[in-house]
């Protein structure tokens, strides 16, 4: 639903504008009104669409739901996206996590795996370099069907083993798709093992793609985000070099891999 | 969580206080339905024609007894039926126990 | 729930009109008119059991095949534990002993406008209510390079019947030594414990015939159905022959070449297979979204007190085209949901309310010939939506002895027993 902005209303002429105008004031209930970390973000910009969220209507498995989020405007725009948000307001910590674009990244095209309590409208805000505010949202429902009756999410043997497919090449200035994946619990500090000691918070709290040492992609990751965290992402360097990533977990330690792009 | 058991519950109470005489929360088509869910094992009617105990015909207090004794938990070598038997109330299993002691076996 | 027949037994003092006016026009004297499309568990079970309801209902199945094979039962076919025609069912019963008419044909089109379905054979059938149990279609293309064609090389077998029979003969054809790669799908598809139950009886197979054989399983999924149970059955009966990689070690299939029989993850692993068994991600039947009740995901929504489509009226959609979740997509769903559904079906016909609904689930599967292992569920509808119900349900204790996985295995066969009888009326032999 297209929120009307000063500049959508300029663009229209005459009676189209007029009839926008004089229609009702778009209820837009959005959840993100009801969650306070969205409103603050938001702040007083008029959101208006041009972030897709996708996440599946129904989720047999909450402990690893995939979501991905599209900004429509390109990264070499004039006032690209810089940030996208991710909340999932009924989660017992909202913010799932955060990505910071440059317009190495070529696109705010990111896709990953979350973690939802229970059911409810996940909610994906991006900002502008301006302070344009975008918000796409998605109601999934969350059931674990019968036959999963699986209680802990999956810990791979080797914990910090990474992943990392990027395009041997790319043609100048066309974003190459980014596959990556790190082995790591996650563990969200909430669960507690068989004798009932609570299971200390361990997560990989970022993720830093860089190329040539220029950023590409930032994402600051939260507990919500499922174990053996998964990121595609995408690249669009002008001249060849080495792809470089860099998790960061919250104990401080870190662990990198890179892959080489030939740009032709 | 508003379970159907809390609305046969009100239901129960609404009909009673309007009727007089004894009054069944359980219809006859609603115990059919939840007598259907006992075909898949035991057979059309509880008519079994494989290894899973036969129930059409059972004497009514040894079923109600069984039924019970699963959903506590108290049948040693249980299997399956303890983790069927704890989906239903007390009364249902009443009800199923009535319904297949009924059958001609 | 009071029903109209539950307020006269007490002896209301006022006669209470039907509490719903029958909204559609019927022949006079006709008790209405009732199509089924599909003769697997769901249709088959429904049909029947309409017509233990009210006789007088007139009830057509349309169903393609003269025989229904079950995949069900289908992997103990595949380890060698059971013949093929074991699993064929025919509808003698249904036809002469409750007098469904029976229609040999495909359903090709549904107008939930004019309450007709269109079959291949040319003709066209009307319908006061609508039952649409298609099961699955797969979702050719979804999958890089899984096309029809390519399972005719690297069979699926999640439709039983000759890709069945294909698999079966190139397990058999396959040399010792060989490995046999399985590719799981992820969320949601028919059959969850169904591809680990394949592997458990192929390792069977191997264990018996092949010995040095092996089996990899490519998941694109984290966690699967009794997972923990399997994994303790495999190392118990087939030690390290069973390797399964899920999804966050790359397991997740995402390119099929089946003229070599190679399969490419996510990360660009390739695995070369000597037989290759992809089960790949999957839709409601066809016929569902002819009719108009799909949604985006190639699934049907349906309200759960009568399993009735959220969006064509009239027409009700069971089994594994349902989305039902937390009911599994599994036979023993479909045949229950059948009864739900002939339930609200036959109160709707006669102008009443339909009853309370109730569902079960269990799904047995076994890891050997005398190792079996279940999951139970208990369901009911609150607010339109199927929850489990408290409490109920769970899989097999952990820590049982042989005895008890014997007896499940021998539970297994007694339920398999049971549900053929009560869907098909089948004996068994």
């Amino acid at each position: 639903m297209t929120r009307l902005t000063r500049r959508s209303v300029l663009a229209l002429s005459g009676a189209g504008a007029l009839a926008l105008m004089l229609r009702p004031a778009t209820a837009q209930a959005g959840a993100w009104q009801r969650l306070d970390a969205a409103r603050e973000l938001v702040g007083d910009a008029t959101p208006t669409d041009g972030i897709e969220l996708e996440l599946p209507l129904v989720s047999e498995n909450g402990a690893a739901v995939p979501l991905s989020f599209r900004v429509e405007r390109a990264l070499d725009d004039a006032d690209p996206v810089e940030t996208v948000h991710l909340f999932a307001p009924s989660n017992p910590d909202p913010l799932i996590a955060v990505f910071h674009f440059s317009p190495l990244a070529g696109r705010a095209d990111v896709a990953t795996r979350v973690r939802l309590n229970e059911s409810q409208t996940v909610i994906a805000i991006a900002r502008t370099a301006s302070g344009e505010v975008m918000v796409g949202e998605r109601e999934v429902r969350v059931t674990t069907t019968g036959c999963l009756m699986v209680d802990d999410t999956y810990e791979s043997a080797n914990v910090f083993q990474t992943r990392l497919r990027a395009p041997g090449s790319v043609s100048t200035g066309e974003p190459g798709k980014v596959l990556s994946m790190i082995n790591h619990p996650m563990e969200t500090g909430l669960r507690t093992n068989s004798s009932g000691e609570t299971l200390p918070k361990r997560i990989i709290e970022r993720v830093e793609a860089t190329m040539g040492g220029e950023p590409v992609l930032t994402a600051e990751l939260n507990r919500s985000v499922s174990a053996n965290p998964y990121l595609r992402f995408f690249v669009a360097p002008t001249q060849s070099g080495t792809l470089e990533l860099v998790w960061t977990e919250d104990t401080g330690e870190t662990v990198e891999a890179s892959a080489e792009i030939s740009v032709g | 969580m508003f379970s159907k058991h809390f609305r046969r519950g009100v239901v129960v109470a609404a009909m009673l206080a309007a009727f007089a005489g004894p009054a069944s929360a359980l219809s006859e088509d609603e115990v059919s339905v939840l007598a259907g869910t006992c075909a898949n094992c035991h057979g059309t009617d509880g008519r079994s024609p494989g290894a899973i105990p036969a129930i059409a015909g059972q004497d009514y207090d040894i079923l109600r007894e069984q039924l019970l004794a699963f959903k506590a938990g108290e049948v040693e070598g249980a299997t399956i039926m303890t983790r069927h038997a704890t989906g239903y109330t007390d009364e249902e299993l009443d009800a199923l126990a009535r319904y297949f002691s009924e059958i001609e076996p | 729930m009071i029903t109209r027949r539950n307020m006269l037994a007490l002896g209301a003092a006022a006669f209470v009109a039907p509490l719903a006016m029958p909204n559609i026009l019927r022949a006079q004297g006709s008790a209405g008119r009732v199509v089924i499309v599909g003769g697997g568990f769901g249709g088959a079970t429904a049909a029947k059991y309409i017509k233990r309801r009210n006789p007088d209902i007139d009830v057509t199945l349309i169903e393609a095949q003269e025989r229904f094979y079950t995949c069900p039962f289908s992997n103990l076919y595949l380890g060698g534990l059971r013949e093929f025609e074991s699993i064929g069912h025919s509808y003698e019963e249904l036809t002469g002993e409750y007098g469904v008419n029976l229609v040999t044909a495909l359903a090709e089109d549904v107008d939930g406008d004019a309450h007709t379905v269109t079959l291949s054979n040319g003709e066209t059938v009307e319908y006061d209510k609508l039952i649409l149990s298609p099961g699955i279609d797969i979702n050719w293309g979804a999958l890089e390079g899984y096309d029809e064609a390519a399972a005719e090389l690297a069979p699926h077998a999640w439709k039983a019947g000759a890709q069945t029979q294909l698999l079966r003969r190139q397990l058999e054809e396959m040399e010792d030594g060989g490995l046999f790669v399985l590719s799981a799908p992820a969320d949601p598809f028919r059959c969850p414990p169904g591809p680990y139950e394949r592997v458990s009886l192929v390792a069977h197979y191997f264990k018996e015939h092949k010995p040095n054989s092996k089996i990899l399983i490519l998941d694109s999924k984290d966690a699967f159905s009794k997972q923990g149970l399997f994994t303790a059955g495999w190392q118990s009966l087939y030690g390290d022959t069973i390797e399964w990689v899920g999804l966050s070690d790359d397991g997740r299939v995402v390119r099929v070449d089946a003229e070599a029989l190679e399969v490419e993850t996510e990360f660009g692993m390739v695995h070369r297979a000597n037989v290759l068994n992809v089960v790949p991600p999957q839709k409601a039947g066809f016929i569902a979204e002819r009719a108009g009740v799909t949604n985006e995901g190639g699934w049907v929504p349906i309200k759960a007190s009568t399993f009735e489509s959220r969006q064509v009226a009239d027409i009700h959609v069971i089994g594994d085209a349902a989305i039902a979740s937390p009911m599994p997509k599994s036979g023993f769903c479909a045949n229950t949901q059948g009864k739900v559904a002939a339930a609200a079906i036959v109160a709707s016909l006669a102008g009443n309310e339909a009853p309370a609904a109730s569902w079960t689930n269990t799904c047995y599967s076994l890891i050997g010939p005398d190792y079996g292992i279940s999951v139970v569920g208990v369901y009911e509808a609150v607010d339109d939506e199927v929850v489990q119900v408290e409490g109920s349900g769970g899989v097999s204790p952990a820590d049982a002895d042989a005895d008890f996985r014997l007896r499940e295995a021998q539970y297994a066969v007694g339920w398999y027993d049971a549900i053929a009888n009560d869907t098909w009326g089948t004996v068994p032999a």
